[in-house]
C-alpha cells in the first residue's frame, strides 16, 4: 500500500510523527486521571542512586529501582522495583509495538529490537546512577567543608540531604538553619543519621548526565563495532519517534515552569522566534552561496545541504529536496551526513559550552537549539548540557539551579525552527517551480504542502503545555490533583524516553558512512563550526546574556545565612 | 480541487515513474515524464483529442528508506495540467 499525502488527515494512523502525539497524549491523559483520584501512571519504574559496596553487601533490585507512585497511587506502594520495571516494560512495549503495527513496521522485529533496547537502556541508566558517578556533595560539604568534611555525598536531591542533616543537628540542639555552626563531631554524627547522606572517598558528581553519556556510548559501540547486531535493532531504533514522544511529555514540564516563571518562559519563546529568523534568513543564504561558489555544488545539492545544516537537519533536507523536486537519493545522502555530524555535535558541544561559558546556562541552551540538527540530537545535547551545567554550578558555588530550564531553552528554540519548515519549503517550491525550472502552465504547488510538512508532534507538545496552564488558571484545585500524575509523566517517563533515544541514536550512527562524502562533508564541517555555531552563539548571547535558571531551593532556606559564608 | 486523474509517483534511481491502475509513464526529468504521460494518455484511447486534464501525482513516501521516514513524512505532490 502506497503512502501518499492527499487529505489533511493522511498519515495520522501510520506516521511516526503522529504516533509521537498519540503515545504522548495517551500517557499525558493517563497522568491527568489523578484529578479524579486515579493513579494510572504510578506503576512507572524509576532509578535510585546506589553505592556499589553497599549493593555488594546486600544485593537487591530494590536498592537500584523503585516504583514512582504519587499521592493517589497507594495501590502501587507495595510494588517491588523489579515488578515495577516489568510492568513499565510491558506497557511501553505494548504501546510502541501497537504504534509499529500501524506504522507498518515489521512488528516481530520491532518487538524484539525494542525489548533489547529497553533493557540496554535500563542497564545503562542503573549503572549511571552508581553514587561515585552520579551523587553530588551535600550543600554542607560544598560550603562548610571545614566542619563537615569534603567527602559527604547525597544519594537523593541535595536539598533533602541538607534538610535531613539540619534536622539531625536540631535534635542535638544545634540550629544550623538559623545560622548556628555545629562542631565537626556533631556534623559527623548528623551526617551518619541522615538517611541519604553518605561518605565516599571519591565521586565524579556528574548528576544524571553520566547515564545519558553511558547510554550514548553503548549505542555508538553497537552502531560502529557490532554492525550485525545494530542491523537487527534498527527496526526499533527510532530516536526521532522516542524523542518526539519525550518532547510531548516535556510540554507538561513546561506548563509547570510557565506557571512558576511566566516571563522567563515567554522570553524563551521570543528568542525562539529570533532563532527562526537567523536559521532561515542568515544561515541558509550564507551556506547556499558557500556551496555554490566555493564548493561548486549543483543548485539542488546546495539547497538541500543548506537546509540540512542551517534549519532542522534531516527533516529540512527531505522537505527541501521535495520542494525543489530533487531526486530522492540526494536527501538520503545528505541525511547520512547530518545524522553523523549531529552525533559529533552532541558529543562535543555540551562539554565545550560548559567549560567555556559556565555562567551562561540559558545562552548555551539556546545556542544548542540553533546549532544541533535533528530533534533527537538537540534534545539529547540539551539534556546533557542541563545536567552538566547544573551539577558543575552546584559544585562550584553550592547553588542548585532548577533542572530542565537549559534543556527547555534548547528545545523551544529548535521547535520554533521546526514549525516553519513547511512554510520555507513552500516558498522554495514556488521559487523552483515558477522560476528556476519554469514550465508555463504545467505544474502547480498547493498550500496543503505546508500542512503535510508541519511537524505534528509539536501539536502534542503545545496541547500538553496549554492544558496544564489552563488547568492552573481555571481549575487550580484540579491542577493540584493533576500534579501527582504529571510528575510521573514529565520526569521518569520523559527521562526514560530520552535514555532510549540516546541508545537508539548511537545504534543508527555509523561513522564509516562519512567515507566518500569528501566535498559535502568538508562543506558541512566548515559551515557548521565556522559559520553556524559562532553566529548562533552570538544571537543566543544577545537575547539571554546573564539569564540563569531559578534556584531549585534557595540556599538560605536550608542552610542559614552563616552557612553560606 | 479534485484532479481528473490520480497517480502515484516514485523515482527508481534513474527515472521518475507515475502509475495508476491502468497507466504508467516515466521520464528522466519532469519534462520527459509529462511528455510520456501525455503520449500514454493519448494512446490509452480513454481521452479524446483536445481534452484538458488535471493530474495529481502523489509521491509514495514508502519508497524513502525506512530509517529516514522517522524524520519527515512528506516528499512532494505535483498537480499537472495536460492538454492532449
Amino acid at each position: 500500500m502506497a503512502s501518499v499525502n492527499r487529505k489533511w488527515y493522511d498519515g495520522m494512523a501510520h506516521t511516526e510523527d503522529w504516533w509521537a502525539v498519540w503515545l504522548g497524549m495517551i500517557l499525558f491523559g493517563a497522568g491527568l486521571l489523578s484529578i479524579w483520584g486515579v493513579d494510572a501512571v504510578g506503576w512507572m519504574a524509576k532509578t535510585k542512586t546506589w553505592e556499589w559496596t553497599k549493593f555488594w553487601d546486600s544485593p537487591s533490585f530494590d536498592s537500584l529501582l523503585k516504583v514512582s507512585h504519587g499521592k493517589e497511587g497507594k495501590a502501587y506502594e507495595g510494588m517491588s522495583g523489579i515488578a515495577s520495571l516489568l510492568v513499565t516494560y510491558a506497557i511501553f512495549a505494548g504501546l510502541t509495538t501497537m504504534g509499529a503495527y500501524f506504522q507498518r513496521l515489521d512488528v516481530k522485529k520491532f518487538f524484539m529490537g525494542f525489548t533489547i533496547l529497553f533493557f540496554i537502556t535500563w542497564g545503562a541508566w542503573i549503572a549511571g546512577h552508581e553514587a561515585h558517578f552520579k551523587a553530588l556533595k551535600t550543600t554542607q560539604s560544598v560550603t562548610q567543608s571545614e566542619i563537615y568534611g569534603k567527602d559527604v555525598y547525597c544519594t537523593t536531591k541535595v536539598h533533602k540531604c541538607t534538610g535531613q542533616i539540619n534536622k539531625a543537628l536540631k535534635k542535638m540542639g544545634v540550629d544550623a538553619k538559623g545560622g548556628q555552626a555545629p562542631t565537626p563531631e556533631q556534623a559527623a554524627q548528623a551526617v551518619s543519621e541522615s538517611k541519604n547522606a553518605i561518605n565516599m572517598s571519591w565521586g565524579l558528581q556528574l548528576g544524571g548526565g553520566f547515564s545519558y553519556m553511558l547510554a550514548l556510548a553503548v549505542g555508538l559501540l553497537i552502531g560502529n563495532f557490532m554492525k550485525g547486531f545494530a542491523g537487527f535493532l534498527k527496526e526499533a531504533a527510532k530516536p526521532e519517534w522516542y524523542i518526539k514522544t519525550a518532547i510531548v511529555f516535556l510540554g507538561v514540564k513546561l506548563g509547570h515552569m510557565t506557571i512558576k516563571s511566566t516571563t522567563y518562559a515567554l522570553d524563551l519563546a521570543l528568542t525562539g522566534a529570533a532563532a527562526t529568523f537567523v536559521a532561515y534568513l542568515i544561515f541558509w543564504p550564507v551556506v547556499y552561496v558557500l556551496g555554490r561558489k566555493a564548493f561548486k555544488l549543483r543548485r539542488d545539492a546546495s539547497a538541500v545541504l543548506s537546509s540540512g545544516i542551517s534549519i532542522c537537519g534531516v527533516s529540512a533536507a527531505i522537505a527541501t529536496a521535495g520542494a525543489i523536486r530533487a531526486k530522492p537519493i540526494l536527501p538520503v545522502a545528505v541525511s547520512m551526513l547530518i545524522v553523523i555530524f549531529a552525533m559529533i555535535e552532541l558529543v562535543i558541544l555540551p562539554t565545550f559550552y560548559t567549560a567555556v561559558a559556565p555562567n551562561q546556562p540559558i545562552v548555551n541552551g539556546a545556542a544548542m537549539g540553533m546549532t544541533v540538527k535533528t530533534d533527537g540530537a538537540d534534545a539529547a545535547a540539551g539534556q546533557i548540557l542541563d545536567e552538566m551545567m547544573v551539577s558543575q554550578h552546584y559544585r562550584n558555588t553550592g547553588e542548585m539551579w532548577e533542572a530542565d530550564w537549559i534543556l527547555s531553552a534548547a528545545i523551544l528554540t529548535k521547535i520554533w525552527i521546526d514549525v516553519f519548515i513547511g512554510v520555507w519549503a513552500f516558498v522554495l517550491s514556488l521559487i523552483w517551480v515558477y522560476k528556476v525550472e519554469r514550465k508555463p502552465g504545467q505544474d502547480h504547488v498547493r498550500a496543503s504542502e505546508i500542512w503535510f510538512r508541519f511537524p505534528k508532534f509539536v501539536l502534542g507538545y503545545f496541547i500538553a503545555w496549554l492544558t496544564y496552564v489552563a488547568l492552573v488558571i481555571w481549575a487550580p484545585e484540579a491542577a493540584k490533583a493533576a500534579d501527582s500524575g504529571a510528575k510521573v509523566v514529565q520526569s521518569p517517563m520523559r527521562k526514560m524516553m530520552f535514555m532510549i533515544t540516546f541508545v537508539a541514536i548511537g545504534v543508527i550512527t555509523d561513522f564509516s558512512k562519512l567515507k566518500g562524502m569528501g566535498r559535502l562533508a568538508t562543506l558541512y564541517a566548515i559551515a557548521l563550526f565556522a559559520i553556524i555555531a559562532p553566529i548562533a552563539y552570538v544571537v543566543a548571547w544577545i537575547f539571554h546574556n546573564g539569564m540563569v535558571p531559578p534556584m531549585a531551593v534557595e540556599p538560605t532556606a536550608v542552610l542559614g545565612v552563616v552557612g553560606l559564608g | 480541487m479534485k484532479a481528473d486523474l490520480e497517480m502515484n509517483l516514485i523515482h527508481d534511481g534513474r527515472d521518475w515513474i507515475v502509475r495508476s491502475e491502468k497507466l504508467e509513464a516515466r521520464g528522466e526529468n519532469f519534462a520527459d515524464l509529462d511528455e510520456d504521460l501525455k503520449r500514454t494518455l493519448r494512446d490509452s484511447g480513454d481521452y479524446p483529442q483536445g481534452s484538458h486534464l488535471t493530474v495529481f501525482m502523489g509521491f509514495d513516501f514508502d519508497t524513502i528508506p525506512t530509517w529516514l521516514r522517522q524524520y519527515h513524512t512528506h516528499y512532494f505532490n505535483r498537480f499537472v495540467a495536460v492538454d492532449l
